[in-house]
Parts: C-alpha cells; sequence; structure tokens
C-alpha cells in the first residue's frame, strides 16, 4: 500500500514546474510589474517583520547603566551576551519552558489525533450530514481565543460553573483551577479552538486523493478501516507534519488561554510561559532582558518546529 | 509538496520571529540635559495635554476650558495600558504636559527622568497644605521637589456585614487579634462561611496592609536605596495571614472585583471586605439585595499602633519636556483642590479625593442609603488621617508587585509561606534594581 503513496507523491512532483527560471531582473517593464507586485508584501515584512526582529535582537546586546543620585538619568549601552547570560541562568524561564514543553508534548498529539480522527470520519461515504459536521467541528476557531478562554473560564469557576455544581451534586469536587490541573485546563481550551482548524486542513489533503484509488484499493480487497490508515493517513502525512509544526509554534507562543485564566486562577504566576514571562519583564522596564527571552524563545521555536520537519521529512515525502 | 514544505517553513519563520516583535519597543538614552524648569507665564493662548484614566475626566476639563480660554486643556484617555503609553511616550520625547500616575509608579517613572520639579513655580509648593500629609510626602519625595499632585487616595477600613456578626453574636473586631478569633468563631458556627478571602494575586492590596503596619519597604542612605521589604513588620503581617490560610479561615480562590468574588458575597460565604474608600460602590453597585446589610468600621489595628493603611489612588504628574509649567500647575491645582472640580470627580468618576477640601464635600458628609445611611465618608477620613507619612514605594514596585503575588499565590496553594514571598519579594527588588542599574542593598 505504501507503494501508492509514493507513487501519488512522485506523480505529484511529476507535475511541478521545471527548475529553471528566465531571469526576472532586469528586463524591461517586467521589472516594473515584478516590483508592483512584490512591493505590498516587502515593505510591510521589512517594517513590521525585519526591523523589529533587528530592533530587539540590537536591544538584546544592550544593558542600562545609570549614573547620579538616588533616581539618576539611564542610558544604555553595548553589554555582550550579559542579558542571554540572565536568561540562561532564569529559573522561572526554564520552568516556564519545562511546563509548555509538557504542555505541548500531552495536547498536540491528543488535538491531532482527534484532528485526525474527525477528518477521517468526515471523509468516508457512510456519513451523512457532513457540511453540519464540518461547520459545527471548525466553528470553535472562529471565536477568537481571549473570548473563548473568558468562556471557558466560566465553566471552570467554582462560583458560577453550571459543569462544577453538577459535579459538586454526584460527589466529584473537581477543581479545574488548582495548581496541578490549570495547566490541562488551558490545554482543553486550546484543543477545543484548534481541534477544528486542524481538521480542515486535513480534510482538505483527504478530498484532494484521486477516487481511482480508494477503488483499486477496495478490488485489492482492502477494507474500510484499512484504507483510512494504510492508504489516506501516509497520503496525508505532509499535512499531519504541517499541523504539528502549526501547534509546535503555537505552543511556544502561548500566551492568551493562561493570561486570561489568571485572572480567575493565581495558580497561573506572571511567568507561566514563556511569552508571558517576557511580557512580565518589559513591563517592568527591562526592555533589554525582554528582548533576550523573546529572541531565545524565537530560537527554540526554529529549532524545533525545524527539527521535526527535519526528522520527518523522509517518512511525510517532503 | 515540495511547494507546501516550502510555505511551512516561511509561516515558521514567520511566526517564530512574530514573538519578537512583541519586545520591540524599547528605550535608549533618556538623558537629563534640560536646564531648570522655569516657571514664566505664556505670552499667547496655551494648550496642555493631559492623559488620564478617570472616567468622566473630560467633563471636568470641559469646565475649566469654559472659564479659561487663554489655558486650554485637551484629555486623553490612556487607561487601557496606562504605564506603556506613558513610557513609549517618553522614550519618544511626546510626553503630555499632565499625566495619571499611581502613587506607587512615581519613583519608577522618576529613575525613568519622566518628570519635572514644579517647585519653580511658587504655587506649586504652596499646595502642600491642601493636600493629606502623607499624600504630599509621596508626590514631593519628601519635600525635595514638586513632581505631582496628589489626586486621590484609598485610605483602608473594614467593611462588614453587620447582619452575619449579629447572627452569630460576633461583635465587629476592633483589632486584628479579635479579628483572628472572630474568623475562627464565624468558620466553626458555619463551616461555609470565611470571614474574608486573601486575594493572593494583588499585591497592591497587602502593601495596603503592610503601609498600615509601619513595615518600611525602602529608604535611602549612604548613596543606595536600602531594600528592606523583609522587616519584623512586614513579617508580622504576613505571618497573620498565613496562619489564617493555614486554618482555612479566609478563601484564597476569589480575585478581587471579580465576578467569582461578588457571587460568594451574594451566597452569605464571605462576612467582610477588607477594602478602600473608592470601593464603597463596588458592593453597592454590584450586590445591590444586600442593601442595609453592610456597614464600614474602621480597619483593625495592631495593637497599640493605631495607624491605617492605603490602598490605591494616584496623582497627577509634571511632564518633562512641557514647555508650559506655569498654566501645568495652575490648572492642576484647580484639578486637585477646587471644590466644585472634586466634587465632579467624586460623582463621575468615583474619586476620593486627596485634598483636604474634598474631605467636605456635601456629598462626602452625607449617610449613604446603602449602607444604612451611615456616614461611611467620615470613617474613610479618619483613616486617611492615620496613615503613615513615612512610607515610601520603590523604583520597581511593578517587578516587586509581581514576585510578591507569585510567590503569595504559591504560599496559598500549600508551596511555601507568606513570609517566603516577602523573601522572593525582597530579592526581586535587589535584583530589579541590579537589571536597571539603581544602587541598591539589602538594608537593615
Amino acid at each position: 500500500m505504501t507503494d501508492i503513496a509514493t507513487r501519488i507523491t512522485s506523480t505529484a512532483r511529476a507535475v511541478e514546474p521545471p527548475k529553471g527560471r528566465r531571469r526576472l531582473t532586469g528586463g524591461g517593464p517586467r521589472a516594473g510589474t515584478v516590483l508592483a507586485f512584490v512591493t505590498p508584501f516587502f515593505l510591510p515584512f521589512v517594517l513590521f517583520y525585519l526591523v523589529p526582529v533587528g530592533y530587539a535582537l540590537w536591544q538584546s546586546f544592550r544593558v542600562v547603566r545609570r549614573s547620579g543620585g538616588q533616581y539618576g538619568t539611564s542610558y544604555t549601552t553595548f553589554g555582550g551576551f550579559e542579558q542571554y547570560v540572565q536568561v540562561f541562568q532564569n529559573t522561572e524561564f526554564w520552568s516556564s519552558i519545562g511546563r509548555i514543553g509538557l504542555f505541548g508534548i500531552v495536547q498536540v498529539p491528543v488535538m491531532l489525533f482527534v484532528a485526525l480522527v474527525m477528518a477521517l470520519l468526515l471523509d468516508t461515504p457512510l456519513l451523512r450530514l457532513k457540511a453540519f459536521f464540518r461547520i459545527t467541528a471548525f466553528m470553535p476557531y472562529a471565536v477568537p481565543g481571549v473570548i473563548a478562554a473568558i468562556m471557558w473560564s466560566y465553566l471552570y469557576s467554582p462560583q458560577l460553573s453550571p459543569v462544577v455544581d453538577l459535579l459538586d451534586g454526584i460527589g466529584l469536587k473537581p477543581d479545574f483551577l488548582g495548581p496541578g490541573a490549570v495547566l490541562w485546563s488551558a490545554a482543553n481550551v486550546s484543543t477545543w479552538l484548534w481541534t477544528g482548524y486542524n481538521m480542515l486542513i486535513m480534510y482538505s489533503a483527504l478530498q484532494s486523493i484521486p477516487q481511482e484509488l480508494y477503488e483499486a484499493a477496495r478490488i485489492d480487497g482492502a477494507s474500510n478501516w484499512t484504507i483510512a490508515w494504510r492508504i489516506k493517513v501516509p497520503i496525508i502525512a505532509p499535512s499531519i507534519v504541517l499541523t504539528t509544526v502549526f501547534s509546535i509554534i503555537g505552543t511556544l507562543q502561548l500566551y492568551a488561554e493562561p493570561a486570561v485564566l489568571r485572572q480567575i486562577s493565581s495558580n497561573i504566576s506572571s511567568t507561566f510561559t514563556p511569552n508571558m514571562l517576557a511580557y512580565a519583564v518589559a513591563s517592568g522596564n527591562n526592555y533589554q532582558q525582554a528582548a533576550a527571552i523573546s529572541v531565545v524563545i524565537a530560537v527554540i521555536t526554529f529549532v524545533l518546529s525545524f527539527g521535526f520537519m527535519r526528522l520527518t521529512a523522509k517518512r511525510a515525502g517532503l | 509538496m515540495r511547494n507546501t514544505a516550502r510555505r511551512t517553513r516561511l509561516a515558521a519563520l514567520a511566526a517564530a520571529t512574530g514573538i519578537v516583535v512583541l519586545a520591540g519597543c524599547s528605550s535608549s538614552d533618556s538623558s537629563d540635559k534640560a536646564a531648570a524648569p522655569s516657571c514664566s507665564p505664556a505670552k499667547g493662548k496655551v494648550t496642555l495635554q493631559y492623559w488620564n484614566t478617570v472616567p468622566g475626566m473630560d467633563k471636568v476639563v470641559d469646565l475649566w476650558n469654559k472659564r479659561n480660554p487663554g489655558i486650554q486643556v485637551e484629555t486623553k484617555n490612556i487607561s487601557n495600558d496606562q504605564y506603556g503609553i506613558l513610557g513609549n511616550a517618553l522614550k519618544a520625547g511626546k510626553a503630555p504636559d499632565l499625566a495619571q500616575v499611581g502613587y506607587d509608579e512615581l519613583p519608577n517613572l522618576r529613575t525613568q527622568s519622566a518628570f519635572v520639579d514644579a517647585s519653580a513655580c511658587s504655587a506649586a509648593g504652596a499646595a502642600k497644605s491642601k493636600f493629606v500629609p502623607w499624600t504630599w510626602s509621596q508626590t514631593s519625595f519628601d519635600g525635595t521637589g514638586v513632581f505631582a499632585l496628589p489626586q486621590d487616595t484609598g485610605p483602608m477600613a473594614l467593611f462588614v456585614r453587620s447582619d452575619i456578626f449579629k447572627k452569630y453574636g460576633i461583635a465587629v473586631p476592633k483589632t486584628w487579634d479579635e479579628y483572628a478569633a472572630a474568623a475562627q468563631k464565624l468558620h466553626k458556627a458555619n463551616s461555609k462561611l470565611t470571614i474574608t478571602f486573601f486575594d493572593p494575586n494583588n499585591a497592591e492590596w497587602f502593601n495596603g496592609l503592610l503601609w498600615q503596619n509601619s513595615a518600611k519597604m525602602y529608604g535611602y542612605s549612604g548613596d543606595k536605596w536600602q531594600v528592606t521589604v523583609q522587616s519584623a513588620q512586614s513579617k508580622q503581617v504576613a505571618d497573620y495571614w498565613q496562619k489564617l490560610i493555614a486554618g482555612k479561615l479566609v478563601r484564597t480562590d476569589l480575585a478581587n472585583g471579580s465576578t467569582q468574588m461578588y457571587a460568594a458575597y451574594q451566597k452569605d460565604q464571605i462576612a467582610s471586605y477588607v477594602g478602600a474608600a473608592w470601593g464603597y460602590s463596588m458592593f453597592r453597585d454590584n450586590l445591590p439585595k444586600q442593601s442595609g446589610k453592610w456597614s464600614i468600621v474602621p480597619m483593625p489595628t495592631w495593637g497599640a499602633n493605631g495607624s491605617s493603611g492605603d490602598w490605591g489612588g494616584s496623582t497627577v504628574a509634571f511632564m518633562k519636556g512641557s514647555k508650559h509649567l506655569y498654566e501645568s500647575v495652575k490648572f492642576n491645582t484647580w484639578l486637585n483642590t477646587d471644590p466644585e472640580a472634586l466634587a465632579m470627580e467624586n460623582k463621575l468618576g468615583g474619586l476620593y479625593p486627596a485634598a483636604n477640601a474634598g474631605l467636605q464635600l456635601p456629598a462626602l458628609s452625607k449617610g449613604v442609603p446603602y449602607y444604612n445611611n451611615e456616614k461611611i465618608f467620615d470613617v474613610f477620613a479618619e483613616s486617611s488621617k492615620k496613615i503613615d507619612t513615612s512610607f515610601a514605594w520603590g523604583p520597581t514596585q511593578k517587578t516587586v508587585n509581581l514576585a510578591l503575588q507569585d510567590a503569595m499565590a504559591k504560599a496559598a496553594a500549600g508551596d511555601g509561606t507568606l513570609d517566603d514571598a516577602l523573601a522572593k519579594a525582597q530579592a526581586a527588588a535587589l535584583k530589579s534594581m541590579k537589571d536597571q542599574a539603581i544602587p541598591a542593598a539589602e538594608g537593615k
């Protein structure tokens, strides 16, 4: 069966445009056209990505110095790797990384597995009301993260939640906001928000598989189960890798859900996730340290996403 | 498929760099090379900028503008990110003439060279007698200048559900010892009832309690800040609340002002509230059905020390770069001492005035229907006079508050004690001051 998958991917490769491209620059009117198309992307990209990134990098190598008296006058100067040394010595930083590491290791596979199962179910000819289920599953994604977290915070709150009341009634005493549970309560919000989105990516990949493949598989005696796991899943592996990479990035950037739950649970500290830590440090005027933290988060994100893609490149046929 | 991979990589790159953008704003030199400020009136018409966080402040300013065609004031509400906006404006050299700054943020902003000393204008220094003493000692940095004028305060008091205390035959406590005893009795009588809640995420409130016990957290001597966040006085407060928490005599799962907090009061699960003057409207507006059940009495005291504490309040600061110091002083003085202005600020913004004249406002001299027509503001006015004038905030207060909160939350969850939290706050104070190159040492 993997043969079929390989054949499909190689067909996809075959229809790719030829590698050698004509030179785009210096071609008179064409250069102007290219410029007209590229500028709307490039200008904001430079202004809102490259410049701030460069500025943050520059800041991360600065330190504050001060002259004179009780309040003095501050200025910044080149400090080498001083800010980075502080990041690496900061236990709060590493525990926040550990916390979201744990979050990611549990939440990402669970979410993607559920998304995959849902996508496969939507793709079976047996299911009715497909459009309805597709929309329903996708709907949470349309809710902004902050709103979703506020909504869930009402469901978690012992004073207000009907769910907690109900569970209390049958003798369970759930504490969704307790020191051990609150991380998973946040993970639940993320899962609720993003499962439908990931499902849709996988589902669209499933849609592009030619029907003849299934016919061929059936003639070979494959059951629906076998078709799903031995044909569909291997073929959409690139989409699964893609959603995993998105999820890794999302996890490292986790901010909105815990920040909202923090309003009602003191078990979420101001340094709960790396981004929250960076924000807390910046709000204390230590912009240089916040910049260094951000750079380190970016590097970790980079390494993990590329590492994962590298690791899976062969199997996923990327 | 290759395309997908390439796009993924781009997306990954874009997303990864996105985080860095968050840290984009930053400081460069904020040198203080301006000449000594002068106080001469401008020749023509002047327009001042006043950034604030008070609801209805624009209406107060309208009144001023109508009466003072020569000094027009423009307001901007910055309540969504007060210090972020001010910090960025300062760095960009675009700070307003006047800005709302909390007492506890004054030293921090001064280390950013945010203020101008208005004492060049004699009217500014002359305002001293018009304000409650502790407010002036903080805005003048212990009499070394005039960097802001006090606007409002939050003298603390005890909000009591008198009906609950009566029901269980418990006298309203006058000292913290009596309060702890009452906590025990109430909880014993009804296990669902606690005397109050301890909000671990509210360092500002806890600071008010420390202040009440004359805990001096910062001093300056020998060219260094002396950090004494951890002291015998602060330890006494921490140990007291630690005991209540450990005995489950106070709840720790409620955040001040949250829907959950009101729900708990609504369900008669909590019998009192250690609050500030501006909090009187919280219960009135959120728990209308409990009208007549509440009274306000002086904050319990620490034995012989009859002091009270303050929680919150803010000032209107003279910002560096203002070209119209004379006019700024004029407007600022009117805004914060004129009875008509104070009455409007009290009515529209709920401010409890820092000016002595404000304490006698008609609205603050009457009985309040929600509180059984008691003259509750007399209690706050009395509290206001008993607030320690030597208390001072640190130059990195926000960072210290966050560290204190994080550690108090751990203590509330059974990991460590409130005394440990003070130690963490002390360490955070020293570390954050070192990061800002502010000379500091462990004080004694």
